[in-house]
């Protein structure tokens, strides 16, 4: 099975548009295809796809919680943990922001007395629908007001990787958040190969180098994907490939019919604009 | 300085003109307002390029993360593997090692193998500042690809921006509705909600606006791009009410502004009026005068 990821720093660039056409094409070509939306702060394939989430999964993480029988109001957590997220004045317990927290357990680990407990939480949910024969959709979610995204990805993933070996999948498509941030390395930490999606526009070329720049560090092969070619400037983006010693294998031109066949939940019919 | 006022702009989905919204009001605001504009998107600052900027005065590395080193194996042992709740420990053969991608800092594995794990503070990103022809500072950012710890370095922006004197400060935030986002939200007065109509630009607005009500910051919703699909561009007007302050037409000119890196505000475009009628709205609903 291969492990491909569609990505982008920039957002509404096209990496959902991409990922979905690409399983549309590798599955026509008779390609069993899981599509993995990574993308669980917004996470939009399964509207794409005009597809309602099914059966769902529960995402947990543990987070602090104090026992004040056992508490010496010490402080200790207070000073360790890096977040800011426990509030300690004197003598009085420590009080967690959870806003802030990010469940990294420091606080429980260093406290002297055990007096820190953790209780499971959920933040997040994963799904998994049928689209047609030998396509399927996992999609992550975070609960909204989960700041640490990363983890829940990488659970998604997880979760994913196994469905697709248990369906002995071809290919194991994954849509990533946009950036460069925790939650984008997650999804594309140990996969087979990155289509880095991009338009050709000044805004398109300066994210385009960042998120090669990722791709570089974490070494993994990587091909560009233009959106909306045939509008603005695509040489800009064929020095960066150059540069960056790749190149533009697969182009979707700039297309109104593509635009309405994304409102209308039917990216299927246009799969022909794809050019590789 | 008198009172100040914290304007974000924030949306959910990425690309829905986020910057092209927020560069186009810290421009009319600076007409009888002092200033200060904040590109919170610190993985893809773009909103230098809306306000036709390239080049910044002052640029400045920055620490806001740090990363756990393995400085001797001898004191470790697989409990350490269990300790991390990032997953950045891992075994390979008889040694130890840190995913220094996956690394948070949060130093919970110097705290059981003290002898054994240093952390190390690491330069994560950068803080750029422009003052703009038009007269007012840019403070932008750059979180290094691969790098954590993005909402504190946005932190660490908007505590850079406090220190320009201003009325009103314009925030442009990063897309999705994570740490970046939430640091960005924080302590705003009033946040204008960017959307465009599409099945998605709508689900991922109702995502945001979860956000800004657990903080409680009032807010106003734009939609943008209404013209590409009308049907869905309603149907969000009505779930809008009172609170949509009104909506930009799709125009080819905008995409030859950015191009040739020139404010949509001094461009041919017809959205213009539509920018100026919803910066009337915002500022009366958040109430400048």
């Amino acid at each position: 099975m291969k492990i491909v990821v569609s990505t982008g720093t920039k957002g509404g660039i096209g990496k959902s548009t991409f990922a979905i056409l690409l399983a549309f094409k590798l599955n026509q070509e008779s390609k069993k295809v899981v599509l993995c939306d990574c993308d669980v702060e917004c996470p939009n394939d399964f509207l794409i796809l005009n597809q309602r989430l099914k059966n769902p999964e529960y995402i947990y993480q543990e987070y602090p919680e104090i026992d004040k029988e056992k508490c010496i109001k010490c402080g200790l957590c207070s000073k360790i943990c890096r977040e800011n997220a426990i509030f300690w004045v004197k003598e009085k317990y420590p009080i967690f922001i959870y806003d802030l927290c990010t469940g990294c357990g420091a606080c429980w680990i260093v406290c002297p007395n055990k007096a820190i407990k953790t209780k499971k939480e959920k933040v997040g949910e994963s799904f998994v629908n049928t689209v047609s024969d030998n396509f399927w959709l996992i999609t992550g979610r975070s609960k909204s007001g989960v700041s640490e995204t990363g983890p829940i990805v990488r659970e998604v993933k997880e979760r994913a990787i196994k469905f697709a070996k248990e369906k002995q999948a071809d290919y194991l498509i994954i849509d990533t958040a946009p950036g460069t941030h925790c939650n984008v390395i997650q999804a594309l930490l140990n996969c087979d190969k990155v289509y880095e999606v991009t338009e050709p526009t000044p805004l398109g070329a300066h994210d385009l180098r960042l998120s090669l720049e990722l791709v570089k560090k974490l070494n993994i092969p990587v091909e560009i994907v233009l959106n909306k070619s045939g509008v603005g400037n695509r040489r800009e983006i064929e020095n960066i490939a150059e540069k960056f010693n790749t190149k533009i294998t697969v182009e979707i031109p700039y297309s109104e019919e593509l635009v309405k066949a994304y409102c209308e939940k039917d990216l299927k019919r246009v799969v022909g604009l794809i050019k590789r | 300085m008198g009172i100040t006022m914290r304007i974000v702009v924030a949306s959910g989905k990425g690309g829905v003109g986020k910057s092209m919204l927020a560069s186009s009001l810290a421009l009319l605001f600076s007409k009888n307002k002092k200033v200060v504009a904040c590109d919170c998107d610190v993985d893809a600052p773009n909103l230098g390029l809306w306000l036709g900027i390239t080049e910044y005065d002052k640029k400045e590395r920055v620490s806001t993360s740090e990363k756990a080193k393995i400085v001797d194996q001898k004191y470790l042992d697989d409990g350490i593997l269990k300790v991390c709740r990032f997953n950045a420990i891992e075994k390979k053969g008889e040694k130890y090692t840190i995913n220094p991608f996956l690394c948070e800092g949060c130093g919970a594995c110097k705290i059981l193998y003290p002898e054994a794990i240093e952390l190390e503070t690491v330069k994560n990103g950068e803080i750029r500042i422009k003052k703009t022809k038009y007269g007012f500072y840019l403070i932008s950012g750059q979180l290094y690809p691969g790098e954590t710890g993005s909402g504190k370095i946005v932190e660490e922006l908007k505590k850079r921006a406090e220190r320009y004197d201003h009325d009103v400060m314009v925030l442009d935030s990063a897309a999705g509705i994570g740490c970046p986002v939430i640091a960005s939200i924080r302590g705003a007065d009033y946040a204008i909600l960017i959307t465009e109509p599409t099945p998605s630009g709508f689900s991922d607005l109702k995502r945001i606006l979860e956000i800004v009500k657990h903080f409680g910051i009032p807010y106003g919703i734009v939609i943008n791009k209404w013209n590409i699909n009308p049907r869905i561009s309603e149907r969000i007007e009505e779930w809008s009410g009172d609170l949509l302050l009104g909506k930009i037409s799709y125009d080819k000119e905008i995409i030859d502004s950015i191009v040739n890196l020139k404010p949509v505000i001094f461009s041919n475009s017809k959205v213009i009026g539509e920018i100026n009628k919803i910066y009337e709205r915002a500022k009366s609903r958040a109430g400048l005068h």
